[in-house]
Order: C-alpha cells, then structure tokens, then sequence
C-alpha cells in the first residue's frame, strides 16, 4: 500500500499544429482539454463525479482565448460544480499542479484530483469576434513576444533579452566547463538529437513521430551522411553554438493526470506514488542556483539519493540540459555526461535512460501541457506499457524535472507503488 | 516604497550606471531591486558602480525576438561579471561575431576586461551595454 497520494490515471492528445495535424484540426481550448482528461480518467478507471477538485494549467490567453481557465473548462472537464483553479508556473505548470494535487490529498480534504494542462503555440484566432476557430498562424515574433512576458521587463527585456542568445550562452557555458572544442559540442549535440528523434520515432503522439528518424530525414533531404546533414544550411544555428535541431519544436495539444489516495479503488494497474518534490524560482539575472536547490529537495522529501533513480527526464527545449541538467541531478557523473551520451547510455535501450518520449523537440512543445506529457511516459514506463520504446530494466524511482520560463525550477520523485 | 525602475533609468540619462547595497550584508545587486537578493534585507542604499567587469562568454542574437532588436542584429549577447559582484547580462560591443570561427576563437580570448558604456537602445532609452577593452 503507498503511503503518499499516487497517480492513477494519465492522458495526452497528440502534439502537432491545430491547422494542419488532422488530430487536432478544428478543435478549441476546452476540447483539447477534454480529450486529455477523458483519456485519464479512463485509464484510471474513474469518473469525474468521483473527481474532487481540478487544476487547470495555460500560458497563452491570447491562443486559447481563456483566462479564469477553470471556469472556462469545467463543465467540458464533467466538472460543473467542482473546485478548480488556474495555476501558471510556464514550462513548469502541470508537475507544479501534481505537487499541488498531492498535497491537497495529503491534506485529507480531497481524495482523487484532476491536473491538466493545454497550450496551443502555432495559431491565435485575430479576428475581432475572437472566435476560437477563426485562427490564422501566429508567427514567432508574435509568439516569443507573449512568452517573454515570463522574462523580467523592468531590465532584461529592455537589454536586448532574447531566448535564443540564452540558449546559446547555456550550451557555451557547458563547452567552457568541460574544456570541449565547438566541433566535440557539436557532435555531442547531434548525437543527442538523434535519440531525441530515435525515441519520438517510437512514439505515436509525438509531433515528430511521422518524420521518422534523423538518420531517415537526412536521406529523404538527399544528404548520404547524417553528419553532413547536421551542419547543413538546414540546420543553423539558433545562436552559435547551439543549432536549430537542438531546441524545442513549437506544438499545440494538452495533457492530464488523475491522483489519488485511493488507487486499488479504481484501478489494476500500478499507481506511480509521488515520494517528493520541490520548486525553486528566481528572476533575471539568473544565476542558476534553483536548479540545485530543487532537486536537492525533492530528493530529501523522498528521502533518495542520486544512485537510486532508474530513469530521469530533463526539461530539454534546450538539449544541452541532457548535459547539463543530468549532472545536477547526480543522475550521470559530473564532467562526464557528454561520454554517457556518445556511448548510448542515455538511449531507451542505454543503463541511463533518458527522456524516452522524444522531449520538447520530438514530442514537441505545447508550453504548459508539456511537463504532463513528461509525466504520462513516466507513468506509461514505469507500469511497462512504453511499447517499442519500453526501457528493459525495471523501474522503481524515476525523476521528472522541468524548468519553468523564466525560471522556475520543479522536480518531482516517483515511485512504482505495490 | 520608492520608484526604483524609474529613478535607474533617469540616472541613465544623467550618465550614471547605479546598483542598490545592502547596509546589512554588504551585497550589491544590479541593477537596484527592492530587496537584497543575498540576506533578504530592505536595508539597501543606491550606489555608483563603476561600470568595471569581466566579460565571462558570449553568444550571437539568432532570430527571436526579431523585431524588437532588429535595427541592432545582429549582436553579441554575453555574460558579465561586475567588479562589484553582481552578474548581468546586455550586449557586448568589440567581440568578433560574424563567423561562427570567429565566434570560437573570441570566446576563447576569455575572460577579459569590459567597461560600461550607456547607448540608445529599442525607441532611444537610455541602457547598459559593455564594451571589451
């Protein structure tokens, strides 16, 4: 029997582009929402008359055209009446809501909780009705100028902020560290993203899951090495050195997570408890100090050390996390994440298995719908129902960690529960 | 409370670069903020810096934001370790950017000096960048 509340149920939509990706196509915020809890509650065999109370997660009211989002979602949640409520930590929000949820079901008051999360990135409807279904694409200017309201504007937006110069001061900041020459970071850095596409092949919701592979791409777009293709003109930089292929991919789609402290009461299938978490933020400019600070406390509430987790995920909408973030988490050897990375460990089928979905490029990126579909392939490999890419060794402590814009630093410790 | 984004900004225009310093810790932040980001105390008092630091790495503007920036890209973007202690992160002028060689071999000239210099950013305001010496 688990001591700590567990999760019982998770679900996803598709990620992909609400104009194009047939799954999607046509539907609104609520409807995403929806169809994220409906696959919750199914797979942990509950109803929503049994659900107690709900968090709802978004970023962007200018795409969803929602704000108070509880109120917007809980009849189309089966949630009329219910206590809900809006959080917003950015990347960072769903796993923000499950330390929430826990809570609150450790608190007595409630016993099964819905946390869900949707953001649609690809189109806002500009029309003066402001009908959801009258969208045009949102190009990046416009998008990145609503997602750096995450980003201090009374001095960092003013001195010239841009999240692509940040991205690539973190991955030099790594290539300093470790005494590696740009081509070593390079290769590091192709190596990674070909996992990243291994895995989001394997994995039917992921945005890119239809591309296939990298080594498949690379053949398609006539290049004979993958090598080669890399450092194509198809793949500049974002900000040296860090190229285009190594940041997230912009998605729209939603996710959700059902908790519980009464598991047996509605499901065979294995609760995922949550033994601990902690949050951290900081504002600009960023010293990086919560990252540490995060983890340190989600594992001493668990009451864990690093070498005990079998399978960890890092927030990647930069994939020098992979390098980064791992170290921190004491998950791979300090200085040695990149030859961990080069040697295959952090692959499915690796000893150190890594971000098995395809991360926020493969899967893509629906900002606060991600860090649940983080955790739906957690719960999906910890019960063994990963499919293809299911990770051989069992599981018994797997630790999620995300990074809200900007920032905000969650991390949350599971356990297979009995 | 004070205004203290506005009151940093005005001193700007008077050409002085301020930072805010804590009277119990002795921690400087920059720019000024409410509270000292070390010991959490309200005791701070406006100081002039003096606009010396260390220029720790750089990368180059890509294309997000865009439009904001766009009359300066592209640009250097780095990070900058003030004398007083604090880091801040603006622009940088006098670093190679134009290749990503350049780049490699610019970033490997560090750490070195940089002074502050106040120039017309986004609109005409008034801020911070640093030049390398």
């Amino acid at each position: 029997m688990a001591k700590n509340p567990c999760i019982i149920g998770v679900g996803m939509t598709k990620f992909g582009n609400l104009l194009e990706t047939p799954e999607l196509k046509n539907k609104t915020f609520q409807e995403l929402v929806a169809e994220a809890a409906f696959e919750a509650y199914d797979d942990a065999g509950i109803s929503p008359e049994e659900i107690d109370a709900f968090i709802v997660g978004n970023m962007l009211p200018q795409t969803s055209l929602s704000n108070s989002q509880a109120t917007n979602c809980s009849d189309w949640l089966g949630l009329r009446y219910k206590p809900g409520f809006h959080i917003d930590t950015a990347c960072s929000t769903t796993l923000t809501g499950i330390g929430i949820a826990r809570d609150m079901i450790a608190s007595g008051k409630y016993k099964n909780i819905l946390v869900v999360g949707g953001e649609i990135t690809n189109s806002y409807p500009d029309m003066e009705n402001d009908f959801p279904l009258d969208r045009k694409p949102l190009d990046r200017v416009k998008l990145w100028k609503w997602t750096d309201y995450a980003v201090d504007h009374n001095y960092a937006y003013q001195h010239f902020y841009g999240f692509d110069a940040l991205i690539g001061v973190f991955g030099l900041a790594y290539m300093k560290t470790i005494g590696l020459s740009f081509k070593e970071f390079d290769r590091i850095m192709m190596q990674i993203n070909k996992n990243v596409r291994l895995h989001a092949s394997m994995n039917p919701k992921a945005i890119c899951y239809e591309d296939g592979t990298l080594e498949e791409e690379a053949k398609r777009e006539g290049f004979s090495s993958v090598e080669d293709y890399w450092k194509s003109d198809k793949n500049p930089f974002i900000a040296w050195p860090v190229r285009k292929k190594s940041v997230l991919n912009y998605a729209d789609g939603a996710s959700a997570i059902v908790l519980s402290s009464e598991p047996k009461k509605f499901t065979k299938k294995m609760p995922v408890e949550i033994l601990g978490y902690h949050w951290a933020a900081e504002n600009w400019p960023w010293d990086g100090s919560s990252e540490k600070i995060a983890f340190e406390g989600a594992y001493k509430m668990a009451g864990i050390k690093p070498k005990d987790i079998d399978y960890l995920t890092v927030h990647d909408c930069f994939q020098s996390a992979y390098l980064t973030s791992s170290e921190i988490a004491g998950y791979l050897e300090p200085g040695k994440a990149w030859k961990a990375i080069l040697d295959g460990r952090t692959r499915f089928d690796g000893d150190k298995p890594m971000d098995t979905s395809g991360g926020r490029h493969g899967v893509g990126h629906a900002f606060e719908a991600s860090a649940g579909a983080e955790t739906y392939e957690i719960v999906k490999q910890m019960r063994g129902e990963a499919g293809k890419r299911q990770i051989k060794k069992p599981l018994k402590i797997a630790v999620q960690h995300n990074a809200g814009y900007a920032l905000h630093y969650a991390v949350t410790v599971y356990k297979t529960a009995k | 409370m004070e205004p203290i984004v506005k009151k940093w900004y005005d001193s700007l225009e008077r050409g002085k670069i301020m930072g805010t310093k804590c009277k119990d810790c002795g921690n400087v932040d920059f720019p000024p903020i409410s509270v000292c980001r070390k010991c959490r105390s309200r005791n701070l008092e406006q100081i002039e810096l003096s606009g010396e630091g260390t220029l720790l790495m750089y990368s180059v503007s890509g294309d997000t934001p865009g439009a904001k920036f766009a009359p300066f890209t592209p640009f250097a973007y780095g990070q900058v370790l003030l004398k007083e202690g604090p880091l801040f992160a603006t622009k940088i002028e006098g670093v190679p950017i134009n290749t990503p060689e350049e780049i490699e071999k610019g970033n490997k000239e560090l750490p070195a000096p940089v002074k502050a210099k106040i120039i017309d950013g986004v609109g005409g305001m008034k801020v911070v960048v640093f030049e390398k010496i």
